[in-house]
């Protein structure tokens, strides 16, 4: 395939790849739109990593295929390397260069880098330029691997956990800096397992669990996926009379447990239960009511929690 | 969209990446014993040994055979365990790979170390010449260009050893051990331990062409101010076609 009739930023065909015992990528089949900032969200283990390797073109896949920007990224590597911009996750730099000097050495790599002064500045890390990576905090050296994977002003980017480790307002530059990059027309691979992040950057996710595409759709197709939109909580001194809340149009189900009644439902639900319940003479406490989100839809794809990895991590 | 072209980093590149790599060694003072202190330290080991007597063209049994094994010993050293152990690092904390997805080429990376630690080598061995002048009375090679040219071709024929250590060993730790192993076969068969002539030989013959043997024999000879003999000569070239090619064929990003 030649790079003028390519139709997709990456089309991944059936990857597969398994490490000993382990099935890390099981059949992931992805088409990326050009200018499309496209998310993998999953937990630690999930084969995210793995998944935008082979895409990378680091590892090799044991079977199925990939190109990126109608490029084989095994047979076409050098040419590859010219236009994709990679943040890794498990990557160092030299230990004693500064922030600078790295910068620098990256730029002479590229045709037509972006100026060193600029580009560390659009990370926030001016003040830091003359600071060795050894010397940084963690979230510096994330932004400056970032920095780095921008350097040669590519077509596409793999941001592998981009924000994990920054501050937030650090982690807001950086999703700024996304939008820039959409604006321009880059296709951009993020990987993360920060609800918020993908909600709020990403044009499509793919769910992955256990090394397989579950869902692959707009942040709020997967949310309508979860089976309900919206979900409302309240404590009731007394049993509720049998039918009230099922019968509401706009509710879907009900659960009661622990002395609180969970409602869920569509359209303007917390309204229609209040009003029921006032209509019945029912006094609820506490009451609370929240929009579904993306890791409601997680939970209802996958049958667990997203963020349970992290306490796992620490 | 317009079909994309290869771009390969220029002489600039090769220049930032020079610089870099001599920022870091600097930097890295401890790293700098082992370049610049180990030949003073096997100097002083085997000098202090060597029998004074003059062996012929008024240059001593210390001149005609201990500089030449001690220089040879730490070109050696450097270049098939440092070298592939400083690789190794490289490897396993991820730098290369980072590199791997830049359109930077292996050939920049191993350049780069390689023209910094001859460059550390040739200080060390420079410092531990001015020692061995000081200290014992060393006598300078007969023929003076072709001692250079011999411990030049020699440390090459080493370093080509260390790519072919680097690129073959499957971990980075065995790097070092593969590269320790090969230090000391190729020192035991080029008379590190006793002369040549003690051996086997078959081992004494093939210890002569490799890297070891042949420089040692070809430095001892430039000492003495005898001809340079082919063979020892024609190994290391065959050493060096041999490492590159092996390193290019096996290199590998992590």
């Amino acid at each position: 395939m030649s790079a003028t009739t390519a139709t997709a930023a990456v089309e991944a065909d059936r990857l597969y790849k398994r490490f000993r015992a382990k099935v890390a990528v099981d059949e992931v089949s992805l088409s990326i739109a050009y200018g499309e900032v496209f998310g993998l969200l999953g937990r630690n283990g999930a084969g995210k990593t793995t998944t935008v390797e082979l895409i990378a073109g680091l590892r090799r896949p044991d079977r199925g295929t990939v190109s990126v920007l109608g490029l084989d990224v095994r047979r076409d590597r050098a040419r590859l390397r010219q236009v994709l911009g990679v943040q890794l996750q498990e990557a160092t730099l030299h230990a004693t260069l500064t922030v600078a000097e790295l910068v620098r050495l990256y730029a002479t790599f590229y045709r037509d880098p972006v100026p060193a002064g600029e580009l560390i500045e659009s990370v926030g890390l001016t003040e830091s330029a003359r600071t060795r990576f050894a010397n940084l905090s963690g979230g510096q050296q994330q932004r400056l691997s970032i920095a780095l994977a921008l350097v040669g002003r590519p077509r596409l980017v793999i941001l592998d956990e981009l924000t994990t480790g920054l501050d937030p307002e650090a982690r807001r530059q950086m999703w700024a800096t996304i939008e820039d990059l959409r604006v321009s027309g880059v296709t951009v691979v993020l990987v993360s397992h920060a609800m918020e992040e993908v909600e709020r950057l990403c044009d499509r996710v793919a769910l992955l669990d256990a090394g397989r595409v579950v869902a692959l759709d707009s942040p709020a197709g997967l949310v309508r996926r979860a089976g309900f939109a919206q979900r409302v909580t309240f404590r009731a001194a007394l049993p509720l009379p049998a039918g009230l809340l099922e019968d509401l149009d706009e509710v879907d189900r009900v659960h009661t447990g622990n002395g609180r009644v969970t409602v869920e439902g569509h359209g303007d639900l917390l309204q229609a239960v209040s009003v029921a319940l006032v209509r019945a003479g029912v006094v609820a406490t506490e009451t609370r009511s929240e929009q579904a989100g993306l890791d409601d839809a997680f939970v209802a794809l996958t049958g667990h929690r997203l963020d349970t990895e992290e306490d796992a991590r620490r | 969209m317009s079909e994309v072209t290869v771009y390969r980093p220029g002489p600039r590149s090769w220049a930032v990446m020079l610089v870099s790599e001599l920022k870091m060694v600097a930097r890295d003072t401890a790293g700098l014993i082992v370049p610049l202190g180990l030949p003073m330290l096997i100097l002083l080991v085997n000098a202090s040994s060597a029998g004074r007597q003059p062996v012929g063209q008024g240059r001593t049994a210390l001149d005609a055979y201990v500089l030449p094994l001690v220089f040879t010993m730490v070109v050696a050293m450097t270049g098939i365990v440092n070298m592939p152990s400083f690789l190794a690092y490289y490897r396993r904390s991820g730098i290369l790979r980072r590199l791997g997805v830049t359109p930077a080429s292996p050939a920049l990376v191993l350049v780069a170390q390689a023209a910094v630690g001859i460059l550390q080598i040739a200080v060390g061995v420079v410092a531990a010449w001015i020692l061995a002048v000081l200290l014992f009375d060393a006598n300078p090679p007969v023929s003076v260009g072709p001692a250079i040219g011999v411990l030049a071709l020699t440390t090459a024929a080493m370093y080509a050893i260390g790519l072919i250590v680097a690129a073959l060993s499957p971990t980075p730790n065995s790097a070092v051990a593969i590269g320790l192993t090969a230090f000391f076969a190729l020192g035991a068969s080029g008379g590190m331990f006793g002369g040549r002539d003690s051996l086997p030989d078959v081992i004494a013959t093939i210890g002569g062409v490799l890297p070891f043997g042949a420089g040692n024999q070809a430095l001892s000879a430039a000492w003495l101010g005898a001809p340079v003999e082919a063979g020892p000569l024609l190994g290391m070239g065959a050493t060096i076609v041999a490492g590159v090619v092996i390193s290019a064929l096996f290199f590998r990003w992590e």
